[in-house]
This record gives structure tokens, C-alpha cells and sequence, in this order.
């Protein structure tokens, strides 16, 4: 929910009951006021009978006006404590039935008693107050209506500045040479935010650069002494001539010198394919790529006699050239190194997926090891461990989806092409 | 006329290493250590080939290379680094280098690409490497031995091209597969490929009439022994 509509849920309800209770409070009060005038009114009414009644021993003549009526009538009995109540009267001069205050009390007059009701029409206070209620509820309406459209305006425009840079964020890459540059802004808030975002950006950037700077450094400064370990082991090996023993050592050394060399490399890989280091924006022939692997390889099938199956559509992403030959390649080692002598290997590539399935009968691999890095399902020397590793990392940069899966006493590797 | 090299490379082992292999294969070789040094020989002599570092003490390899360029200098720039990354070696073969070699690599293929290198400068790609009865033509990618033609795939082709020009040498397994199939081979459990390529190979020499000159060194390795 954005902040704004759950703002203006809050705002708008909690309005409405304040409004809600504060017009009904408002009415009873009013109410209440105008009652009370009304019975003064019927009070000083009563004092002026009292006084009339005293000052010539007789009621006087009944009083008649649209508003106030008064009636007299021989009691019998004394009503000691008269008090106003509401109830309806028939109004002479209106010809009908009204809301009223009335007082009913008693007086004696040249010796017999009179209840005396004075009337107080209604009416008017009525027509008041509802005129009173209606200007109220108009104007709440057109309070709400205000508020709303003006909150919807300033809010917009207000929160447009966070907007940008939300989207200047987004848009943001590491490896772009410069870090992020968000503009000064009015606003306390959305300034802190952005000067906040530009250092914490800056910093990044500087880490990042220098992480940058440390591997390709470190890469230089490893593979020079490892250059050095090899080129003097091939200097041995010419002197080893007639020495069997010192040639399997020697050998044993390069073999340790190029795996190390390839160890680093596949890590250097991975590293760059972490920070995100590669555009992905070049047309690459899948299918030709494939092919050209397979046949460089045509020698290591041939001595396994492996029996390989390709059905290939022609397939161009876009992709990066050098990743998808490391893509392919490892697949096709491990497909390789792993299927037994006179085993069976089908490749499958179609416009959504690429499918490597091979023969196995030692049952599934661990399938959420299997992508790890330096998981081997058995110790071979030969492997580095990282094989699957870097295939996983490259799929998740070009939204590929890996999978593997065991049926029917085969491995199968399918890659699914994000081409929805 | 011997063809002579350049050596560029601070590490002093490694450099002594490449001095001490070119010149068992009959090159002239000079080194130098730093970017000064090199400017120096870059400026007063002229190579065939050179050998360049890109991380040098003083400056850097793309410099030197983007000088020779600039100086119109005809010599033949093999550019050796660590750096593997892919826009190095784009840079570097932007720059004219001919060729480009990953640290760390093998003295045998350094001496291959070397020779590649020289002869297209020299003989613009049409040249015969001549050792013992076998003659080979690097341009139209024939074979003769001791004047009889023979037929070769293109692997047996270029792994023929590779042990005459590391005759003498032991050359490791590793050696040759990297050199015939770079990345395809990464660590194959056995070598039973190369060794049915090196059986072909020999039965064709012999079949054609030149000498069993083709040694194995107790499985790990192959010899091409030639005077």
C-alpha cells in the first residue's frame, strides 16, 4: 500500500468520527441552549401572570401570539412544583397541532384555583437548528473534499523527489566508473536521504574498486611465480632424460602448478561474475558455439568411444560471447569426464532450453550440493570443484534457470532460456 | 642470420627461464627488466620478436606496444600476462600485438607462437619448417617426409608443427594437450587421446618412409628426436 493511501485511510476516518461526534455533541448542546431560552422565556411568562394575578386578584386575558398561548383552567387541585416539558399543542392561530414547551402551574385567583398552561412554539427552534445542522454537514463535506484533493496534490508533488531517486538507484551498477550523484532537494528529509545515499554510495564504490584492484593484483602477483614454478619444471624435465622416478615427480609438480593456475582462475571467475562484471548485451550463436566445442573435443570422446546424440535449433541470445563458451565448456567436461566408457551423452538445444543428459547408473547426485563451490561427489584429483559452481553463477547473471534432474539411470542438466 | 628476441619481463627467473629455452632453440636473446630498459633497446635496435610483459616496474606493457606502433617498428609483439581478463587481451591485440599468451603458460608453446610469429613476418606466412627428413608447409599445411607427401589431420597436423619446433624437448603431456585443445581439456583423467594421435602420427612417418624419431618418456611425456 503506498503511504499516501494508507495515510489518507487514517486521515479521512479519523476526520469523519471527529466530525461524526463532534455534530452530535454539537446538536445536544444547541439543543439544549435554545430549550433553555425557551423555558426562560415561560418562566419570565409565569412571573408576569404571578404578578398580574397579585396586583388585581384576577388571571388575566388569555394571550395569543403565533409563538406563545396561554390558557387558564379551574383546578382543583395545586401542582406544587410546575416544571417545562415538550409535548405538542394545538396552535388557534396556525390551525394546527405543534412541537411545544409548555408550563402548567396553578394560581388562585378571587378565591378559585386555575391551572394555567403557557405554551412556547417550537417550531422556529426547530427550523433553526436543522438550518444549523445542514451548514455543518456542508461544510464538513467540503472540509473532507479539500483536504483530500489537496493532500493528493502536495503529497504527489512532495514525494516526487523520492521517486527519482528510487529510480536512480535502481538504474545504479557498481561497476559503472562513477558512484551515484543524487541532486540536492528542498526537503530536510528527502536531502538527508540523498546525501546519505551518495556517501553510503561512495564509499561502496571506493571498497569496490579496491576489491577490484586487490584480485587483478593478486591474480598478477600469483600467476608470475606460478609462470616461474613451470617454466623451471620443463627445464628439469630435459635434464631428467633416463631418471623415471624424477620425471613422474616433476610431473607430479605440474600437474599440482596447473591446477593451482586454473583454481585461481575459476576464482577470479567467480569473482567477476559476482560484481557483476560482464555486459550481457551481445548476440551470441548458441548453436555455434556448441558444435565448435563439441568437435574440439572430438578426440576425448572418441578415446572415452562415448556415444553422443546433438539436436540442435538455431539459437541466438543475448548473451556474452566469452561466458557462454565457459558455459558450454564446463558442461562438456563434466559430461565427458563423468560418463563411464561406451556411455551414452544426448545434447538437446531448442529456443527455451539446452538439455546435456548422459548415462549413469551410480543413482542421482546431491542435488542441492551438486552447485556448490569444491563439492566433488567423489575425491578426483582432476576437478576442481568449481566446474558447476561458475555454470550456476553464469545462469543466475543471464536469468537462466538451472536444473538438474535423475531419471531412468541418466543426469540430466537442463538450462531454461529466460525467453518468456 | 640468427633471428633475435626480446625479452621484457621483471621477474627475473622467469626471464632467465624464456632466455635459457629461446636460445637452446637457436634464437639470440636479449632481456631487460623494466619499462626503461626496454624503451632503451626499443629505440636503438630492432627484433624480430618481442617478448612483453604488461605489469612492468615503470610502466606499463600497452605503453611500450602503443611506441613501437607509433614509431612504425615492424618487430613482432607477443604480449605475456597475468591478467587474463578478456579487455587486456582485446586492448593488447587492438594495440598490434600478435599474439597473447596467459601467465602461466608453457615454454614449448611460447616458442611455437614465437615461430608462428616470425614467419609471417618474414616469409608473409609461406614458409617450410625443415627438421631432420620432415618438411613441413606451414601455408598450405603440407607434409612431406623425405620427399614423400603425407596426409595428416589437421591434429596430427599441428601437433607435427609443434614437435618439430620443440625438437629435442621433452614435451608434457600437458604441454601438448594445451597446445592441440586449450580449454576443451581441463584435467581429462587420462591422456589416452594424445597418445592414440602420437601412435597415428608415427605410423605415418614410418608408412612414408622417415625415421621412428617420436620418443615417449615413460608415459608422462613425448620427445621429437631429431640431429
Amino acid at each position: 500500500m503506498k503511504l499516501f493511501t494508507r495515510y489518507n485511510r487514517v486521515n479521512i476516518t479519523t476526520t469523519i468520527i471527529t466530525f461524526v461526534v463532534g455534530s452530535i455533541a454539537f446538536y445536544y448542546v444547541l439543543n439544549y441552549v435554545l430549550i433553555s431560552q425557551l423555558d426562560r422565556g415561560l418562566h419570565v411568562e409565569q412571573t408576569e401572570i404571578l404578578d398580574f394575578v397579585r396586583e388585581h386578584k384576577r388571571v388575566p386575558d388569555p394571550l395569543t401570539t403565533k409563538h406563545q398561548w396561554t390558557e387558564y383552567i379551574p383546578a382543583t387541585e395545586t401542582i406544587t412544583h410546575p416544571k417545562a416539558t415538550t409535548t405538542e399543542a394545538y396552535n388557534k392561530l396556525e390551525s394546527e397541532t405543534e412541537p411545544v414547551r409548555q408550563l402548567v402551574f396553578t394560581i388562585e385567583a378571587g378565591g378559585r384555583l386555575y391551572k394555567v398552561i403557557v405554551n412556547q412554539s417550537k417550531t422556529e427552534t426547530e427550523d433553526l437548528l436543522q438550518m444549523i445542522v445542514l451548514v455543518i454537514i456542508l461544510m464538513i463535506a467540503l472540509i473532507l473534499l479539500f483536504n483530500y484533493l489537496i493532500n493528493r496534490k502536495l503529497v504527489t508533488a512532495l514525494w516526487k523527489p523520492f521517486y527519482t531517486t528510487i529510480s536512480t538507484i535502481k538504474d545504479y551498477k557498481l561497476g559503472e566508473k562513477k558512484a551515484l550523484q543524487l541532486p540536492r532537494e528542498k526537503l530536510d528529509e528527502i536531502d538527508l536521504l540523498n546525501t546519505s545515499l551518495n556517501s553510503m554510495t561512495e564509499r561502496i564504490h571506493q571498497d569496490y574498486h579496491a576489491l577490484k584492484m586487490f584480485t587483478e593484483n593478486a591474480s598478477h602477483e600469483m600467476q608470475t611465480p606460478l609462470a616461474v614454478i613451470r617454466s623451471k619444471v620443463e627445464s628439469l624435465l630435459q635434464l631428467s632424460e633416463g631418471k623415471e622416478a624424477m620425471v613422474h615427480q616433476l610431473m607430479t609438480i605440474e600437474d599440482a602448478t596447473l591446477k593451482l593456475s586454473r583454481l585461481h582462475q575459476s576464482l577470479l571467475l567467480l569473482t567477476k561474475l559476482e560484481n557483476r562484471q560482464f555486459e550481457l548485451s551481445t548476440p551470441v550463436d548458441l548453436t555455434a558455439i556448441l558444435l565448435l566445442k563439441l568437435e574440439e573435443r572430438e578426440s576425448l570422446i572418441n578415446a572415452k568411444e562415448l556415444i553422443v546424440s546433438v539436436a540442435t535449433e538455431e539459437v541466438y541470445l543475448s548473451f556474452h560471447q566469452h561466458l557462454a563458451e565457459i558455459m558450454i565448456n564446463n558442461l562438456l567436461n563434466n559430461v565427458i569426464r563423468y560418463t563411464p566408457l561406451h556411455g551414452t551423452v544426448s545434447i538437446r538445444l531448442s529456443k527455451e532450453s539446452l538439455s546435456i543428459k548422459n548415462y549413469a547408473a551410480d543413482g542421482p547426485l546431491n542435488n542441492e550440493k551438486l552447485f556448490q563451490r569444491f563439492y566433488k561427489e567423489e575425491q578426483s584429483a582432476e576437478s576442481t570443484g568449481l566446474g558447476l559452481a561458475i555454470v550456476k553463477e553464469i545462469c543466475t547473471l543471464a536469468g537462466f534457470h538451472i536444473q538438474y534432474r535423475y531419471a531412468s539411470q541418466e543426469h540430466e542438466f537442463t538450462i531454461y532460456f529466460n525467453t518468456q | 642470420m640468427q633471428l633475435k628476441i626480446l625479452i621484457i619481463e621483471d621477474e627475473i627467473s622467469l626471464n632467465q627461464s624464456m632466455v635459457d629455452f629461446l636460445s637452446a632453440a637457436g634464437y639470440l636473446c636479449e632481456s631487460v627488466f623494466s619499462y626503461k630498459a626496454a624503451l632503451e633497446k626499443i629505440d636503438y635496435y630492432s627484433y624480430d620478436c618481442i617478448v612483453l610483459d604488461i605489469m612492468l616496474p615503470g610502466g606499463s606493457g600497452l605503453d611500450l606496444l602503443n611506441y613501437l606502433k607509433l614509431d612504425k617498428k615492424t618487430d613482432g609483439v607477443i604480449i605475456i600476462s597475468a591478467r587474463g581478463a578478456l579487455e587486456d587481451k582485446i586492448e593488447g591485440l587492438q594495440l598490434g600485438a600478435d599474439d597473447y599468451l596467459i601467465k602461466p603458460f608453457h615454454l614449448a608453446e611460447l616458442s611455437v607462437r614465437i615461430a608462428a610469429i616470425i614467419r609471417r613476418k618474414h616469409f608473409n606466412g609461406q614458409s617450410i619448417v625443415a627438421a631432420g627428413g620432415i618438411q613441413i608447409d606451414t601455408g598450405s599445411k603440407s607434409v612431406t617426409i623425405s620427399g614423400n607427401p603425407v596426409e595428416l589431420t589437421q591434429k596430427e597436423f599441428q601437433l607435427l608443427l609443434f614437435l618439430v619446433i620443440n625438437k629435442n624437448r621433452v614435451l608434457s603431456k600437458n604441454t601438448i594437450a594445451e597446445h592441440l585443445w586449450g580449454d576443451s581439456v581441463d584435467f581429462p583423467d587420462n591422456y589416452d587421446f594424445i597418445y592414440s594421435h602420437i601412435k597415428n602420427l608415427r605410423k605415418k612417418i614410418v608408412a612414408a618412409g622417415g625415421e621412428d624419431c617420436i620418443r615417449s618418456m615413460y608415459g608422462e611425456g613425448y620427445k621429437m628426436q631429431l640431429q
